[in-house]
Parts: C-alpha cells; sequence; structure tokens
C-alpha cells in the first residue's frame, strides 16, 4: 500500500441524492495496511435526527474528530435549544478542521441531511482542511472513491425514489470495493426520508 | 538435435535442409542465433548501468510513472502429507492499493508431474519456469528417465543464481513426485534452495501459516488435506488485503498432478462462517 497515510487504514463512503430522501452508505474494514483486523469498523456517525457524518482515512482522526464534533454539536443543542440543521453542522465541521490548517486530520468527510418539513436534501463532500463543497447528486471520499464514482455517475439518476436510490448507492459501493484491497469487507448503508430513517447491512466480498 | 541421437537417427543434408526452411542465409546463425541452455545470457539483454536491482527498486515503488508490478501480495502454500502434495494458491494481483486483476494463474504447469507457483515478479517465475520446463524435457530424452524434484529445482536456483543482485523476484515452490516420493522445494531470487514438508509465499503468508500449523498432520487422509489448503488460502484471503478472489488447488500424485478445484474463496467465506469456524 505505501507509505501514503491516507491508505493506511484504509475505508470509503459514498452519498447519493434521491426525491425527498438521501443515501449514505460505507464500508466496514478496519485494518492496518494489508492486515485486517476487524471488520465492523463503521464510518458513519448521526448527529440529529436527519443529519449523518462519515469519515474517512486514519482511523484515529475518524475517532477524534466524531467525537470532537459530536462535542460542539452536544453544547450547540444544550445553548440553542434547538436540533441541528445540516448546514449548521456542515459550518460546524469546516470550522473544527481548517482549526487544524497547518498540522491537519487525515481524514475526507460527507455530510448528508433532510430537512423534514421541506423534503429538501443535502449532500456535501469536504477535504481534510475544511473546504465543502456544494450541495451535490453525488459524492465519494475514500480508498476505492475513484472506482466508486464511475459506478455512482453510471447509477444516479434524479428524483430515485428509496428503493431505487438504495439500490443505486449499495450497487456503486460493493463492485467499487471490489476493486480496492484497502476497503470492503461489509457495508452498511443508511436511507433517510422525511419520516424515517432505515439502516441495512450489505453482505459483501470478505476478502 | 538430442532426440535424432538418442533414436540413432542419421541425418542428412537434405534433411537438415528441411529442417531449417526458415533460415535463407547461412550466417543466419550468428545474425540470430538459436536459444540454447548455454547462450540465454545473449537473449535477456542487461540493463547499461551499474545496479540494476536498485533502479528496479525506484520504478518498482514509483507511484507516478508506470510501475513494475510485483506480486508479492500473494497467498501460496505447498505441503507432502502421506498420499503427494497439496499445492493452493489465491488469484489477485494488487499494484498499490488497486486490484489490477482477480484472476491471475498463479500456479505454473511446468510439465505434468511437476509444478511451480509464482510469487514475485509473474514474468520472471513464467519465464524461468518456462526455461526450466525445457531442461526437464531435455534431461528426459538424454537419459530416459523423469528428472527428480531435487535436480529441477537445483537447475532452477543456479539459473537464478547467474543474475543474482539484478533485481528478479521469485519466491517459487517447486512441486513433483520422483523415484524419492513427493518432492517440494522452496526456490527464491537470492539463490535459496530449501526442501520441507510444508511451505507458504507471499503477504498472506502468516495468516495461511497458522491454518496449516493448526492441523498439519502428515498421516492426513487426501479430503482432509485438500480442506485444510483451502481453509488457509480462504483465511489468508479473509485476513491479507493484498489476497483473495479465487483459490486454486492442485494435488501432486505418483501419476502426476491433478487440479482439483478453482473457486471463489468469497463463497467459502459465507460457508465456514454458517458452521463457526470463522467468524466475521
Amino acid at each position: 500500500m505505501g507509505d501514503d497515510i491516507m491508505n493506511y487504514n484504509g475505508g470509503v463512503a459514498v452519498a447519493m441524492k434521491g426525491k425527498e430522501c438521501v443515501a449514505i452508505a460505507c464500508d466496514k474494514r478496519y485494518g492496518v495496511q494489508n492486515k485486517t483486523i476487524a471488520t465492523n469498523f463503521t464510518k458513519i456517525y448521526q448527529y440529529g435526527d436527519y443529519c449523518f457524518v462519515a469519515f474517512c482515512g486514519l482511523a484515529t482522526d475518524v475517532q477524534t474528530v466524531a467525537q470532537r464534533l459530536k462535542f460542539r454539536t452536544n453544547l450547540y443543542e444544550l445553548r440553542e435549544q434547538r436540533k441541528l440543521k445540516p448546514n449548521v453542522l456542515y459550518n460546524m465541521l469546516t470550522n473544527l478542521l481548517y482549526e487544524r490548517r497547518f498540522g491537519p486530520y487525515f481524514i475526507f468527510t460527507l455530510v448528508i441531511g433532510l430537512d423534514p418539513k421541506t423534503g429538501e436534501t443535502f449532500v456535501y463532500d469536504s477535504d481534510n482542511i475544511g473546504a465543502v463543497s456544494d450541495n451535490v447528486n453525488l459524492a465519494t471520499v475514500g480508498t476505492a472513491s475513484d472506482y466508486i464514482f464511475g459506478l455512482g455517475e453510471l447509477f444516479f439518476k434524479p428524483n430515485m425514489n428509496p428503493d431505487e436510490l438504495f439500490e443505486a448507492t449499495s450497487q456503486s459501493l460493493l463492485n467499487g470495493v471490489d476493486r480496492d484491497s484497502a476497503s470492503g469487507w461489509g457495508a452498511v448503508v443508511y436511507v433517510v426520508e422525511k419520516d424515517k430513517v432505515t439502516v441495512r447491512e450489505l453482505k459483501g466480498r470478505q476478502d | 538435435m538430442a532426440l535424432a541421437s538418442v533414436l540413432g537417427f542419421k541425418s542428412n543434408e537434405t534433411f537438415n535442409r528441411s529442417l531449417q526452411c526458415e533460415k535463407t542465409d547461412a550466417n543466419i546463425d550468428e545474425i540470430c542465433p538459436k536459444l540454447n541452455i548455454e547462450n540465454i545470457a545473449q537473449f535477456i539483454t542487461l540493463p547499461p548501468y551499474a545496479d540494476p536491482a536498485k533502479y528496479l527498486k525506484m520504478v518498482n515503488e514509483s507511484v507516478d510513472r508506470v510501475r513494475i508490478q510485483f506480486l508479492k501480495g500473494t497467498t501460496t502454500l505447498a505441503f507432502k502429507f502421506r498420499n503427494g502434495v497439496i499445492v493452493a494458491v489465491d488469484s489477485r494481483a494488487t499494484a498499490g492499493g488497486f486490484i489490477a486483476s482477480g484472476e491471475v494463474k498463479k500456479v505454473i504447469e511446468i510439465n505434468p508431474y511437476l509444478l511451480g507457483t509464482m510469487a514475485g515478479g509473474a514474468a520472471d517465475c513464467a519465464f524461468w519456469e518456462r526455461v526450466l520446463a525445457r531442461h526437464c524435457r531435455i534431461y528426459e530424452l538424454r537419459n530416459k528417465e523423469k528428472i527428480s524434484v531435487a535436480a529441477a529445482s537445483k537447475i532452477l536456483v543456479n539459473m537464478i543464481f547467474e543474475y543474482r543482485g539484478m533485481g528478479l523476484s521469485m519466491g517459487t515452490m517447486i512441486v513433483g513426485w520422483d523415484k524419492r516420493g513427493p518432492g517440494l522445494y522452496m526456490v527464491s531470487d537470492d539463490g535459496e534452495r530449501i526442501t520441507d514438508n510444508m511451505f507458504s509465499v507471499g503477504s498472506g503468508s502468516i495468516y495461511a501459516y497458522s491454518i496449516l500449523d493448526a492441523s498439519y498432520k502428515y498421516e492426513m487422509s487426501t479430503n482432509d488435506a485438500i480442506d485444510l489448503a483451502r481453509r488457509a488460502i480462504v483465511h489468508a484471503a479473509h485476513r491479507d488485503a493484498a489476497s483473495g478472489n479465487i483459490v486454486r488447488i492442485y494435488h501432486m500424485k505418483e501419476t502426476g498432478w491433478e487440479k482439483i478445484e478453482e473457486k471463489d474463496t468469497n463463497d467459502y467465506m459465507y460457508q465456514y462462517r454458517e458452521d463457526k469456524t470463522m467468524n466475521f
């Protein structure tokens, strides 16, 4: 795998938009270069009823940033006495990452969200120092992102319903990780709709 | 010609000319000499600088240029038991993190009673084992008996030793059956040649060894041996990121080798999860 720090632990996440629904999926591998240590390391964290963030890259930074962001969002909810919105979440994340501009965390992140009243969907993609993309249809981060982007662009259609969205997301992820040795070993998909969040575990290749 | 002299055949001018029908020039042997055991070095052009291994190391690890991909990320194993030798390999080729292929044939069928495994440089293993096949055939014709595994592996290691330090990468196991019974030699690019009952080569060999060491018995039945080899490769494929895809198993018997199976490791992993011998 070479000495690239972003490939040290491996891992991948993908997010896609549908009609009043968003899906985010990640693989479950935790490994150290070639050695696979665990197959239950999911990279998606929940920060509100309808907001999810996936972190991919160095595993220690994945956990640290997830926990530090949780601290800030908890404080926000206590002070403001209201629930987090996706654009507030991504602004907090940008600031958190930019605070470490000259000694950055080695992670790339995806933020997804849904507004339950209007059904408006949000998918944002951020690099490791907090440059956030505009609200996009498809975003991928991680070691297999190049392979998943190709498949994602192929399977994406505008205004998909939740089932089609689940199929498109899971197929892009499962087939993309089969071309990358540092990610895979199972996957988990969250589909967020106006009234519910469905979590599904995918049966993937275990090699 | 070796065969002709063995048979006591006396060749004449016309016969020789008809054999050499592709020759149009009497001096063709100087311009493009035929490949013989003795003059292989003429055909493999040596690089024009002092330390080929050091330069090759640069090309191997360079990220932005064309990379020569060495299959050290692999799992191959072979072990002797009561009824012969079992050889099992995976089929994945990785270039950095990218899985370049999931269908590489890592067992080289040298001849019907000799097998070689591929680990390290695919081209190195394939080429030198093909040269070895030629040597073995000539030996067989000259001496009217099959070559021993010890001799075959010795020929290979002597050829490789000529190129020591030049950046060849081979970690191959030569497997066969001769009049001394089953034979298993591990030959590597630094000129090492050792024999033992069990070997595993590649990045996934550590995982394969643990499965093999736990259940190996010389007196195993053939089915148990095949199952052990299969489990070892499947476990290595699961834990090692650079091994996986298909498991291929061969059985070396007194009558020659037999290909036992070529199946997807992932199917076996789910089957082993059902019977609780694997946990994920």
